[in-house]
């Protein structure tokens, strides 16, 4: 047999471990080879937590190179990066922290700069970082809400565990059955009624409208009268309650009536008797019964409510707002009040009308002309006047622009809307007259709570007239349903 | 030419060498004996220099070994053969490796000049044909014979046998008794012998010592050892269990 | 209170024996190093050493190395499947290999193997004489006999460690792939990902100082045998152990300057 000497197996030997040696080496190193004759760039990361030497550094999942080292440099991380000599980045590279997967390893991904840039040079600092979202303070954050959740379900639990939340609880599902129940009852019986309600109001504010459209002055008239009738009401009323007083009493016939059980009695069997009918209507009996038991009843019902529905959204995206705003002119040491109503048909458009009680008063000018004199123009302030506010306005994003009547006079006005629509900062021009400078006036408003409202600014501030003051105030503003629904022009359902 | 002078030696507390002195002349074969245990081999060391005494002078050639650092040694031990008691040969090495170590060790010899020398050393102590075998192979007696053919390959001037002759039957007994003796003649040798076979010792002995409690008590001829009136000598040579040696 | 003085004082007695032990072990290391680099270089016994400590080593070290891998794949896979991080379990043999396994477990196969060996030759050496005879031929036997072995123990351990970490390697693949059905790139590709040049180098550089420890205990162990063939025994017994603790031991404290 051929045999080896001790020499040449051992010589044998280590070549083949060599060999191993070296494949095993290649494929490990094979990243890092190129690597020894890259460049080094600079990073600095607020937290480079989880980053270690030698992690990798990608562009798009593509390693490129590795992390040299890791400093401190004024209280953050001071990274340098080994990159791969012909990758370059552009000036405005952005390099960031991640991580593979949640329980990965950390590494730097650099998205590259805009194309055409300048390339970095070596040693030079990627000056963009873009922060990463951290998993630790993502954990935190979930332990707290689960820490919140934990208390809500625990105080929940607190109420409904035990038998007095139990007992809470069903009555609370009983009385919800009954309610509805009882709801439904009423809606069913009282189909018809409903939809001739609808019907009637329809027409009566169809009516209305007509009416109130043609007769001015007789509404001011029926006013007058309702005035006067409102006043006799109230006696009327306050001799009702005596009346009352003395029935409860069992003073007068009614008195005894009301006490008397042989009356009660009847009343009792009336009673009764309506009941028996209406349980007839309910169970179909009788043609009101048929109608009120009807799908067609149903349909249309539906039908209606569904007009109804359409009805209350147009009125819901129809806001009005009533505000009152009082300024002190400091200056003048006298007080503005403005009382305004604000009708906002769409989120962008709105009317604005009001009146505002200026100290100075109204004022009335007189042109006299005597003979070829020169005209002589005469002011008269009333102080008990009010001024008119009567504007229309359109919003642009952030930027309002109003104009119409503003205190009596054509006028224009700009705001800004600021901070979410806390801030309005306002700019006025009116009372552009040829005798005297137009009235500016600019100022801001800011909302301290859901209504109340603080302001200050300069009125008048270019005034001829020495009418320039400062002045500061408040107002309350408030979304007023009831005005609404009132001035909703009436749909038509279906 | 070796002197020993004053030479104290203990192993924990036990005293072996206690103010030895003994002067072993040159060419001749002289032989120590003594009781088993009684500190033979220890003496043998210290010649060669593989114990050091604790105090005294070993003089090889008029220079004191015991101050000498290990190359000076080294360079002294040159001068010396030695036969181990059961041939110290090395297992790894076949028998001609073994005889050539000395050789390949110390001199500058080609291969050929080697397995030349080798060949005559072995011839020398009488075996032909060996040299490929390993020392397992090898009888008891063979295997001094090459230890023997080992300890003069450097052709030394002084051979030191370590009971050269134990555990050997009588006929081969004989022939390694013959073969010192011969060996000695043919190559001049200063001979050192360890033994306490009586019969040896007259055999091969010019001179012989009586090493007793850690002294030298007699040092002469054969013949006057003969004639010694020494009850430790007596009882040594006589075998008997009557006497100053105590057996336990 | 004498029982207890006489505890204190076997104490004592192994402590300084253990710290002698040591110190002697170092000087034989230093007077290895003396030898090493004084002609005439004995290449003839170096090769023969590393023969016996390396290339008749080859078969066990491969059998330990590819079971163990073999079974920290298996181990590794049931572990990661926790996570469905199967795909790591290349990587973590590979590094478990490299850095820790093909180190340690080779040393430890070589001291059993060769260590042992060591011991007990140089053991009967001593016994029979034959490291008097060297002194006597003015052969110096640490240059003979240890600066040979501490030599082929040093060259040999790393080697057979480069063949332990590759079959551990291997070992692994075959059960994650083969058997468990981890996907085969994946394997590989996250043992290049998490395996670098330095896992292997230090590897080596250890397995290069266990050969070390292991051929000085176990020829220190052999030189130092009294006691006849039950010497002998005593002595493989102890340097095997000794050795043994010692990889362990040095190996955390290799670990720990290192990586």
């Amino acid at each position: 047999m051929f045999s080896l000497s001790s020499e040449a197996k051992v010589g044998l030997f280590v070549l083949v471990g060599l060999i191993i040696l070296g494949y095993m080496s290649v494929q490990v190193g094979k990243q890092t080879l190129g690597l020894k004759k890259g460049y080094t760039l600079e990073v600095v990361f607020d937290s480079a937590a989880g980053l270690d030497r030698d992690a990798s550094v990608q562009i798009a999942g593509v390693e490129i190179g590795r992390v040299e080292s890791i400093r401190l440099q004024d209280g953050k991380a001071l990274v340098r990066l080994r990159i791969v000599s012909n990758v370059k980045l552009e000036k405005d590279a952005i390099a960031s922290i991640k991580t593979h997967g949640i329980l990965g390893d950390k590494y730097v991904e650099i998205y590259p700069g805009t194309h055409g840039e300048t390339y970095l040079a070596a040693g030079e600092r990627i000056s963009r970082t873009e922060r990463q979202a951290d998993i630790d303070k993502l954990l935190h954050q979930l332990g707290m809400i689960a820490d919140d959740v934990r208390g809500v379900t625990s105080s929940l639990n607190r109420v409904l565990a035990g038998q007095a939340g139990e007992e809470a609880i069903t009555s609370i599902l009983t009385n919800t059955k009954d309610l509805t129940r009882n709801l439904n009852h009423v809606i069913v019986s009282n189909e018809a009624a409903l939809h001739a309600a609808l019907e009637n109001t329809r027409q009566l504010t169809g009516n209305l409208n007509r009416v109130v459209t043609q007769n001015d002055e007789k509404v001011r008239q029926v006013m007058d009268t309702l005035k006067s009738a409102s006043l006799e009401m109230e006696k009327t009323f306050a001799a009702l309650k005596e009346i009352t007083t003395g029935i409860n009493r069992g003073e007068g016939t009614l008195g005894q009536l009301v006490k008397d059980k042989g009356a009660a009695e009847k009343l009792n069997q009336t009673l009764a008797s309506l009941q028996e009918v209406t349980q007839k209507i309910n169970e179909g009996r009788g043609s009101i019964g048929k109608l009120v038991n009807d799908d067609e009843t149903v349909r249309n019902l539906n039908e209606g409510l569904t007009g109804l529905n359409r009805y209350v959204n147009k009125a819901e995206q129809f806001r009005t707002f009533l505000s009152y705003r009082g300024e002190y002119l400091f200056d003048k040491s006298d007080a503005k009040s403005y009382l305004d109503l604000r009708i906002q048909p769409k989120e962008d458009k709105f009317y604005i009308l009001g009146v505002v009680s200026d100290p100075k008063g109204r004022r009335t000018t007189k042109d006299v002309t005597v003979g070829n004199t020169p005209t002589v123009r005469t002011e008269e302030w009333d102080r008990d006047g009010l001024l008119f506010n009567a504007q229309i306005g359109k919003r642009y994003k952030d930027l309002v622009l109003r104009g119409g009547l503003l205190e009596s006079t054509g006028g224009v006005g700009i705001d800004y809307m600021a901070l979410n629509d806390k801030l309005k900062l306002s700019f006025e021009a009116f009372g552009f007259g040829r005798d005297r400078r137009a009235h500016l006036k600019t100022g801001a408003e800011y909302r301290l709570f859901r209504h109340l409202y603080l302001s200050a600014g300069w009125d008048d501030f270019v005034s001829d007239q020495d009418n320039r003051s400062i002045y500061g105030g408040f107002a309350i503003r408030f979304e007023d349903d009831d005005l609404k629904y009132m001035l909703t022009t009436t749909p038509i359902p279906k | 030419m070796i002197k020993l002078v004053d030479l104290h030696k203990s192993f924990g507390k036990q005293k072996v060498l206690d103010g030895l002195d003994l002067e072993i002349e040159e060419e001749k074969t002289t032989v120590i004996i003594g009781r088993s245990g009684g500190g033979k081999s220890v003496l043998l060391k210290h010649i060669i220099g593989l114990l050091r005494p604790e105090r005294g002078q070993i003089l090889i050639d008029g220079t004191d070994i015991t101050k000498l650092n290990d190359r000076a040694l080294n360079e002294i031990r040159k001068k010396f053969g030695m036969l181990f008691q059961e041939a110290a040969l090395f297992d790894s090495m076949t028998v001609a490796e073994n005889v050539a170590f000395p050789l390949r060790e110390h001199t500058t010899m080609k291969e050929t000049e080697i397995r030349e020398t080798v060949a005559d050393r072995l011839r020398s102590v009488g075996l032909t044909g060996v040299e490929e075998k390993m020392p397992s192979e090898l009888s008891g007696g063979m295997r001094k014979r090459v230890g023997l053919a080992r300890a003069i390959a450097l052709r030394p001037q002084i051979v030191l046998f370590d009971e050269p002759t134990t555990g050997l039957d009588p006929v081969m007994t004989e022939a390694i008794n013959r073969l010192i003796i011969d060996t000695q003649k043919n190559f001049n040798l200063t001979c050192v012998v360890i033994s306490h076979d009586v019969r040896s010792i007259f055999e091969i002995g010019h001179r012989i010592a009586m090493l007793y409690e850690g002294k030298i008590i007699e040092n002469g001829t054969p013949e006057e050892l003969r004639g010694s009136q020494n009850p430790v000598t007596l009882q040594f040579l006589a075998g008997s269990i009557e006497g100053p040696i105590r057996i336990m | 209170m004498n029982r207890f003085s006489g505890a204190l004082d076997r104490l004592g007695r192994a402590v300084l024996a253990g710290v002698e032990e040591m110190g002697k072990i170092i000087l034989l290391f230093v007077s290895v190093l003396g030898w090493m680099f004084r002609p005439p270089f004995k290449l003839r016994n170096i090769f023969k050493q590393m023969e016996f400590v390396g290339v008749k080593s080859i078969f066990v070290v491969v059998l330990t190395g590819t079971f163990t891998g073999m079974v920290m794949a298996l181990q590794g896979y049931h572990g990661f499947r926790m996570f469905s991080a199967e795909s790591l379990v290349g990587g973590t043999v590979a590094l478990g290999m490299t850095r820790e396994l093909g180190p340690v477990l080779t040393s430890l196969m070589v001291t059993a193997r060769a260590g042992s060996a060591m011991a007990a030759e140089l053991g009967t050496m001593r016994v029979t004489e034959q490291i008097d005879a060297l002194y006597v031929m003015a052969a110096n036997p640490v240059k003979h006999l240890i600066v040979p072995r501490v030599i082929a123990g040093v060259l040999m351990t790393p080697l057979l460690t480069v063949v332990s970490d590759f079959t551990g390697i291997l070992g692994g693949y075959f059960v994650g792939v083969h058997i468990l059905g981890i996907n085969s790139g994946i394997f590989i590709k996250n043992i290049t990902r998490l395996v670098e040049l330095n896992d292997i180098y230090n590897g080596l550089v250890k397995a290069a100082c266990f050969g070390l420890i292991l051929s000085l205990i176990g020829c220190y162990k052999g030189f130092n045998t009294y006691g006849g063939a039950e010497g002998v025994g005593r002595a493989t017994t102890e340097a095997v152990v000794l050795a043994s603790i010692s990889i362990l031991i040095s190996d955390y404290f290799l670990t720990a300057i290192m990586f």
